[in-house]
């Protein structure tokens, strides 16, 4: 039987929730100041130093980035002398309650039964804490460490993300070009760009999708291959600009992560355009 | 940056320009998804009067209103952007929100007077420029309500007017 700490778990994993909700990582901090030193049209760089002035204001605050605070993913980093138990993700699962109710989030939980659910008859709960996170993902590490991060996932993004298959035709610049046309027509219709790409290629819809996730719980803006950089070259091309209002600033990075794939001549791929503030998140060692 | 009023005149809105900085202020609505399909049957209906909502020269802000604060939800969701014909016929002069809108909801603003604005996700900052929330109609939606907002000096982007919209790349390379 293992001994833990419940109020030291939740009292931990709300506080990372707040943190992920209300904060700009350090390298997003960075890419929009250089962003802002690049830009070239006068509304484009209003933007985006309204957005990182909103962000500086959030972290003080502790307050939301956004209104749509998001929905929680998360996701858990296993080493090799750590177990995770019934005990522990029910901790958890209290800790993102908490943090929803201090932060606090949009009170955007949908009542009722399966149709209630879907055709929204049911209304809405009003407590932030209601909210349920998405399904968690675990990862074993070869680190020692038990870590827990949190995203934040907003719903333009959701409305504007794809997970298609693509005919690769054994040419990486098939794959490229296809997510290039997704996220040119996704970054324009968003309306929260500058967009941040993560994109998870994979052997089947949930792997992608999964992919996906880890991408942008790995991914740093300072540190971009060659793929990545081209993807995000290309989209800056486009003048879509900071809220599609046309500028140089369209994609502030992108994201990759590219799993095992089969013998086949397709590869799934899952696309997320991150709005501008986003990955929202944080990590917690517990 | 160009301060506007509400109520606004049709006189205003003619001099509006896309790619024009505004700051507005004064009392302005807030809806979306939920809300704005039941606003539509209310001015079918005649029935605005009853809940003490005048659109005349108005403005409607496409936000939910929570705890979490204001922000932007995206224009171009099906139940939001068609609404804005019936809204704007009925008084909207400035709908604000963000996203880009088809040539279909370009021309229905143009032939009623009334132009789009965009407004940047920026809810911490908003958050001290929100005097006052209240809501107007549907409580039972929540955050999801037809609210009245009392605001000082929003920022915000004109996006479409006068049958031009921001959004046509191809045209400003």
């Amino acid at each position: 039987m293992i001994m833990r700490n419940k109020n030291d778990i939740v009292e931990k994993v709300k506080e990372c929730l707040i943190k992920a909700a209300s904060t700009f990582s350090d390298d997003k901090k960075e890419v929009y100041r250089q962003a802002i030193g690049r830009e070239t049209v006068k509304t484009a760089k209003w933007v985006l130093e309204t957005t990182l002035n909103n962000a500086l204001v959030a972290e003080q605050n502790r307050s939301p980035l956004c209104d749509d605070s998001g929905i929680p993913h998360l996701f858990m980093e296993i080493g090799p002398n750590h177990n995770v138990d019934g005990e522990l993700l029910l901790y958890i699962k209290q800790g993102v309650a908490k943090g929803l109710r201090a932060l606090p989030g949009r009170p955007m939980a949908i009542k009722g039964d399966d149709t209630q659910r879907i055709d929204q008859s049911g209304g809405l709960d009003f407590d932030p804490g209601a909210l349920l996170s998405a399904p968690i993902l675990l990862k074993p590490t070869e680190e020692d460490v038990l870590r827990l991060h949190i995203l934040m996932h907003g719903g333009g993004p959701e409305i504007r993300g794809k997970t298609f298959r693509v005919f690769h035709k054994h040419k990486v610049s098939v794959v490229t070009e296809e997510i290039i046309e997704w996220a040119v027509e996704a970054s324009g219709k968003l309306g929260c760009s500058p967009v941040t790409l993560a994109i998870g290629i994979g052997r089947s819809h949930f792997e992608a999708t999964s992919l996906m996730l880890e991408a942008m719980v790995f991914g740093n803006h300072s540190i971009q291959n060659e793929i990545e950089q081209e993807i995000t070259d290309r989209l800056n091309k486009s003048n879509i600009g900071p809220l599609g209002l046309g500028g140089d600033t369209t994609c502030l990075g992108t994201f990759l992560n590219v799993g095992p794939q089969r013998a086949s001549g397709v590869r799934i791929v899952s696309m997320r355009p991150c709005c501008g503030i986003e990955p929202r998140k944080a990590s917690i060692d517990l | 940056m160009n301060t506007i009023i509400t109520p606004i005149s049709s006189n205003v809105i003619s001099q509006l320009k896309i790619g024009e900085m505004i700051s507005i202020s004064g009392y302005i609505y807030t809806g979306r998804d939920a809300v704005l399909p039941k606003i539509v049957s209310l001015i079918e209906e005649g029935k605005l009067d009853e809940y003490g909502i005048n659109l005349e020269g108005s403005v409607i802000f496409h936000t939910a209103v929570s705890p979490a604060g204001v922000g932007p939800t995206s224009s171009n969701k099906y139940e939001i952007e068609s609404t804005i014909p019936a809204l704007s016929a009925a008084g909207v002069r400035l709908h604000l929100g963000k996203g880009e809108l088809s040539k279909e909801t370009i021309d229905s603003l143009a032939k009623y007077g009334s132009v789009y604005a965009v407004i940047p996700p920026v809810t911490a900052l908003l958050n001290s420029m929100t005097l006052s929330t209240k809501i107007v109609a549907f409580p039972e939606l929540g955050m999801e309500a037809f609210h009245l907002l009392e605001v000082k000096e929003y920022p915000a982007i004109i996006a479409i007017a006068h049958g031009k919209s921001i959004y046509d790349y191809e045209k400003q390379k």
